[in-house]
């Protein structure tokens, strides 16, 4: 990259009427310690530290977390903010500051028109984005990145919009799939295979693809597929059938809801799926369950 | 052909498998839940789950091995994990999740109860050891703090218990299982009075005690027709895993024992007698009413060279830790017996047998500047055959031990198995059939058929694929580094309870 950053943009900026998701972005140079200038606090947007220069020690989402040059932070909304002992440490950052416009009932990042994420990759995205415990993310292509946007937006050549918001795309898909390549699916398949287990019981009524579940651990479909077939016995999708079944069972028995809203609360299309699917299976209707648990045996 | 399915309801999976009547596996298949651990020291399953999962994995079974060939099934047989508990209500609605044999949640309460009187009676009545995993144990913590499950609780049942209810509509409990509750008491055969007292509950709240050959009620018409099985199919509710491991593995003769190591590990004989152990080392179950398995169980198994190798093994060029294993197994070939010097205990789970003791950890002992990676790599295969070992001298205290078999995935790796042979300094056999629970609730299975005319018959009619024989030159060296691993392992006691009082403050 040939240019470096420019100073930090702001909420004024010129440049960055084109960008209403973009809050700042550009060059943060500290000099000098102030005092208290720093203190831990939840935070508003969806935050991205690049560290040039410089040790920061910081406290994210209650943890002490030390970066170096190269470093990438990642800070969600809502997550405390700040630094270790109140004020920001001296050194060089490239900030970038996303405004999240919510994220919806099923769980999925809503960015707004500029971006080109289909819905299930922004479900993945935050999925991974709220299961990671790890803030800050080591990997090389992500300051060159950092550096594009930066020349796009001071440069306005011809398609930098799209290129700027092309980027911004980019950064979240490469911030995620370094997420979870550091998890280590890999190495630790059922270490992260409970992870995901816990992930899709949370958010049961979701249609899980395939896709959905191996972006999750990191792994392509194909590899997913195998290594989920070889540690449960099942496909992924039979896998979760499983899950859904079950949990099922335990809301029938419970009698409080009714069988609709159980269909529904578990994943199944509808009531009608729940129960061809649950009668294949246990080999009678969700009712004649409900009924059968009810005698006293 | 007619045919006859084990169903294994394991610790991480159910395992299900179709045998011939002589014998010859005709097919398999699996399936995994999840183990829940919401704290330290919690382990729980989920029931309901592990009751689809049972159901999907035998309907995917019978539908592609099974009826597309017209085979007929005649019998099924279960087995099961050893010290599971779950209550349930008055209907029969599980009370939460159910507790895992690996549940430590009464470590206190355990501590207590071996240190006293009764503790000491108690294990003399019922030859399970006083531990956590006990159901005795588990019982008497709910009891003291979750009052509410407690109270509500109609049933203390396992988890073999709520399966087979679900598929027959009776509480039954085999004596084998039962007698690894710690409640039972293996002399008289009925819940131990000194046991129920301490747990708080009246023998009502367990469930109905059967034989192993126990034929169960019809399968309900429900099942017969989603599984396409018949009315008249004979469900065995069988023994436990432990029990049936040994059966399996073949040991019947007087002087032999088998040694199971999966990620855990246990060292078992097969007697008339039970062997009675004043310091409470050894477990005592019942098999039938004729035999009792006694031996002792460890924590320390392939779990601790699976964290070995996910922490040192090379991840850049394999893809998994299976692979990674195997190559950290031929790396550990390149150093010679004793690993020059250096000594691991692997206690990184706490221990059981022999020295029983919850606060035990890793360690790697001896280390110099010569020592290399494949160094630590060979001493931490050792240090777990070691404590196999030390299982293995605990029985032979009370009996003589002659050749052994060897099963589970970790003790049938061809070093492994070698290894143990020259540690052991006697001969190890592997069976032709490497799961040996399943072969056991085979044989259980095919003597209720009257395939064998007894249960020592079918016991002896297992084969064996190979035999590692001792190397005379190695077993020496083993010898003077298990002097060394045993007297480390009592004289750190202290260490041990200070550095896990360390742990648990962080």
């Amino acid at each position: 990259m040939p240019h470096s950053p420019f100073k930090l943009l702001g909420e004024n900026a010129k440049e960055l009427i084109p960008f209403p998701h973009v809050i700042d972005i550009g060059l943060e140079v500290v000099n000098s310690i102030k005092l208290n200038s720093f203190p831990c606090l939840p935070v508003k947007n969806l935050q991205m530290y690049l560290v040039l220069d410089g040790r920061f020690n910081w406290i994210i989402n209650s943890k002490h977390e030390v970066l170096y040059p190269g470093d990438t932070a990642v800070i969600l909304p809502g997550q405390e903010f700040g630094g270790l002992h109140g004020h920001q440490d001296i050194g060089t950052l490239v900030r970038l500051q996303l405004r999240i416009e919510k994220i919806d009932n099923d769980g999925r990042i809503v960015l707004g028109k500029w971006s080109k994420l289909s819905k299930s990759e922004r479900l993945v995205i935050w999925q991974i984005l709220k299961l990671n415990d790890c803030p800050v993310i080591k990997c090389s292509y992500l300051p060159p990145l950092f550096q594009e946007a930066c020349a796009e937006i001071r440069d306005q050549e011809l398609g930098f919009v799209t290129r700027v918001n092309h980027i911004l795309d980019t950064l979240l898909i490469l911030i995620c799939r370094q997420i979870t390549r550091q998890a280590g699916a890999r190495r630790d398949f059922p270490q992260t295979f409970t992870n995901l287990e816990k992930n899709l019981r949370q958010n049961l009524s979701h249609k899980w693809t395939v896709e959905e579940m191996a972006a999750m651990m990191g792994l392509g479909t194909t590899a997913f597929n195998e290594k989920v077939k070889a540690y449960t016995g099942f496909p992924p999708l039979h896998y979760l059938i499983n899950i859904r079944i079950s949990e099922a069972i335990k809301l029938l028995k419970l009698k409080e809801t009714n069988i609709t809203d159980i269909a529904l609360k578990t994943g199944f299309y509808s009531s009608q799926h729940f129960s061809t699917t649950f009668k294949k299976l246990t080999g009678h209707t969700p009712n004649e369950f409900r009924k059968r648990n009810t005698t006293t045996e | 052909m007619e045919c006859i399915i084990t169903i294994e309801i394991g610790t991480n999976a159910v395992r299900i498998i179709a045998f011939d009547l002589t014998g010859n596996v005709i097919g398999s298949s699996k399936g995994s839940y999840p183990t829940f651990h919401v704290a330290p020291d919690y382990s729980e399953q989920d029931p309901d789950q592990m009751f689809i999962t049972m159901l999907y994995v035998m309907k995917n079974l019978l539908n592609e091995r099974i009826h597309p060939f017209h085979h007929e099934v005649i019998s099924i047989c279960f087995s099961a994990s050893m010290h599971s508990v779950l209550p349930i209500d008055k209907h029969g609605v599980a009370l939460g999740n159910a507790f895992t044999w690996a549940d430590n949640r009464g470590k206190n309460e355990a501590e207590e109860l071996k240190n006293s009187s009764v503790g000491n009676s108690i294990y003399d009545s019922t030859g399970t050891p006083i531990h956590p995993m006990s159901p005795l144990i588990k019982i008497a913590w709910l009891n003291r703090n979750d009052r509410d499950r407690f109270n509500k609780a109609a049933k203390f049942i396992t988890i073999k218990t709520y399966i087979i209810q679900q598929l027959t509509k009776d509480y039954l409990l085999d004596y084998s299982l039962a007698s690894a509750t710690g409640l039972l008491n293996i002399h008289s055969r009925e819940w131990d009075t000194d046991a129920l007292e301490y747990a708080g509950i009246a023998a009502s709240r367990l469930p109905d005690l059967v034989p192993v050959f126990q034929k169960l009620n019809k399968l309900r018409p429900e099942y017969q027709k989603s599984l396409g099985l018949s009315e008249g199919v004979k469900i065995l509710i069988g023994s436990s895993d432990g029990c049936l491991a040994t059966l399996g593995g073949g040991v019947w003769e007087k002087d032999m024992a088998t040694i199971t190591i999966e990620d855990s590990g246990a060292v078992r004989v097969v007697s008339k007698e039970v062997l009675k152990d004043s310091k409470q080392r050894l477990f005592n179950y019942l098999l039938t009413d004729k035999y009792y398995i006694s031996g002792g169980p460890t924590n320390n198994g392939g779990v601790a060279f699976e964290w070995f190798a996910k922490q040192f093994g090379d991840f850049k060029s394999l893809y998994d830790v299976d692979q990674v294993m195997q190559q950290l197994v031929q790396e550990a070939t390149k150093s010679r017996a004793g690993s020059d010097g250096l000594l691991f205990l692997p206690y990184l789970l706490g221990e059981r047998a022999p020295i029983w003791n919850a606060n035990a950890r890793g360690t790697f002992f001896g280390i110099n500047i010569m020592h290399e990676k494949r160094h630590f790599i060979r001493a931490t295969i050792e240090g777990i055959l070691y404590e196999i070992y030390s299982i293995g001298k605990t029985l032979e205290s009370h009996k003589t031990i002659s050749s052994l078999t060897a099963n589970g995935s970790f003790a049938s790796i061809p070093f492994c198995t070698q290894l143990l042979a020259d540690i052991f300094n006697k001969p190890i056999s592997i069976g032709k059939n490497p799961d040996s629970i399943a072969q056991g609730a085979y044989l259980l299975a095919a003597t209720n058929l009257g395939i064998f005319d007894s249960i020592s018959t079918a016991a002896k009619s297992v084969k064996m694929a190979t035999t590692f024989d001792p190397n005379k030159q190695t077993n020496p060296i083993y010898m003077k580094y298990f002097g060394l691993f045993e007297r480390l392992s009592n004289k750190l006691q202290d260490e041990f309870a200070d550095i896990a009082r360390l742990q648990s403050d962080i």
